[in-house]
């Protein structure tokens, strides 16, 4: 327990790692050499000194409870809770993103807030019928008990496992689906409103949500923890990949891909599963 | 411990043409770009004022473009520098005294650096940001008015949409 709290309150410096990372393979994707791996400290130490606007409280402090609810998400994950839970306080902590978006009056903002409803809209279900599958695997939500089952539920739930990585860009906002931070267009969004230390609460909170989603796919290795890391590595690299070699594409194309190929694809593995169980 | 040292290792870029040719524009563009790659030195191009540290100018701030510059320059968090890119942007260059322009963008905002050129070179803007971040460490965190606000006493905390409505003599609506 003190070992999951240790890991929940070291989170975002493992999540800026991840991201300094990504930044640099993101570069070498494309053939620069990249920022330095600290680069997500230096950025948030700047951020720290930075004379912070506030539009009005309000707003500020929903930018700050998105912070501490995605915290908390990753806690429950963390020390063996229940998926369930940690899916719905992840989406809690969305909601006070969006919840702050529509507080205030630029138009950007506001745009920005209900294509990431339609980002929740998208993600979520596939989420939650992939804790579904690891239910109908380990038969238990505990994740404690997921983490040491002696199945392996990748064998059991390929194409589950191939909708959640699919859906890994829709969650961190990568390209093709990163209709609700389109930098090109409107400008990160709910986001966009935020300065100095309240955009730092948003940017921590995005290291954190790396931790969050890679942890889903370290959960399809069940109890063979080396398998579940090579797994993320995999995942951390196919979804760079992807951000690199496509482009954005709607928020019509981008629900219509998650509800008509994603939820299917669990679908049918699940009822197949069923049947074979039978 | 000291945080005016990482002021140097992360600004991020807010990029405005106030009219240029965009010939400056593309190489601010360039040095983005594989060939020079600013992120090296953490460098982003944000497009948003409240998150950005350095505004980079080019153009020579039609009259048009002059109340959208000045609000940008409103909206940005102290500290900040402004870096004047393209002979236009520095004395109003080819278009100067023509009936639409202002000469220059230190007529309305005040300036830090100015990268002289038509069209300034990559390797002279990377330079003028570098220049340009050697003065962020040292500024302070005082609110510098421009000069269109010289009559308006400013006093903290600064209520910026009272203070640029009070400058620009307009209603601000957004």
């Amino acid at each position: 327990m003190s070992l999951a709290l240790l890991i929940t309150l070291l989170s975002p410096v493992i999540g800026g790692f991840v991201y300094g990372v990504e930044r640099i393979l993101r570069a070498r994707m494309q053939g620069r050499v990249g920022p330095p791996l600290l680069q997500p400290f230096y950025d948030f130490f700047k951020l720290l000194e930075k004379r912070s606007m506030v539009i009005h409280s309000f707003h500020a402090f929903m930018g700050l409870m998105y912070l501490l609810g995605t915290w908390f998400s990753l806690y429950v994950l963390l020390s063996g809770g229940d998926i369930l839970i940690a899916i719905f306080f992840h989406l809690l902590s969305l909601a006070f993103l969006v919840v702050g978006g529509f507080s205030v009056r630029s138009s950007y903002s506001i745009l920005g807030s209900m294509r990431e409803l339609l980002h929740m809209v998208a993600y979520e279900p596939v989420f939650v019928l992939a804790a579904a599958g690891l239910y109908l695997i380990t038969g238990t939500f505990q994740i404690s008990q997921i983490l040491h089952s002696d199945k392996l539920p990748l064998l059991y739930l390929p194409l589950v496992f191939i909708a959640l990585l699919l859906t890994l860009p829709s969650v961190l906002k990568k390209s093709p689906f990163d209709v609700a931070e389109a930098h090109q267009e409107i400008i990160g969004g709910p986001e966009i409103e935020y300065s100095g230390k309240f955009y730092e609460a948003i940017y921590t909170a995005k290291w954190i949500e790396y931790v969050y989603a890679f942890f889903f796919v370290f959960l399809f290795a069940g109890g063979s923890w080396w398998l579940g890391a090579l797994l993320v590595l995999l995942s951390f690299f196919l979804v760079n990949l992807i951000d690199n070699a496509t482009a954005r594409v709607n928020f019509r194309q981008m629900v219509a891909f998650h509800w008509c190929v994603l939820i299917p694809l669990v679908v049918i593995n699940l009822m197949l599963l069923a049947l074979w169980r039978s | 411990m000291d945080f005016k040292k990482f002021r140097k290792k992360s600004p991020w870029l807010l990029h405005y043409n106030t009219g240029s040719c965009n010939g400056c524009d593309i190489e601010i563009l360039a040095c983005l770009a594989p060939k020079y790659d600013l992120e090296r030195f953490g460098i982003l191009n944000r497009g948003n004022p409240k998150q950005s540290d350095v505004l980079i100018v080019t153009g020579p701030v039609t009259k048009r473009a002059r109340e959208r510059l000045i609000r940008l320059y409103f909206e940005m968090p102290e500290p900040k520098v402004v870096v004047a890119v393209g002979a236009c942007a520095c004395t109003g260059g080819v278009f100067r005294h023509m009936y639409n322009v202002l000469n220059g963008v230190d007529k309305v905002i005040p300036v830090d650096v100015y990268v002289p050129g038509c069209a300034a070179r990559p390797e002279a803007i990377i330079d003028g940001v570098a220049k340009a971040l050697e003065i962020l460490e040292k500024k302070k965190k005082d609110f510098v008015p421009p000069k269109v606000c010289k009559n308006v006493e400013v006093k903290e905390p600064i209520n910026r949409k009272f203070l640029l409505e009070k400058c620009l003599g307009v209603k601000n609506e957004g």
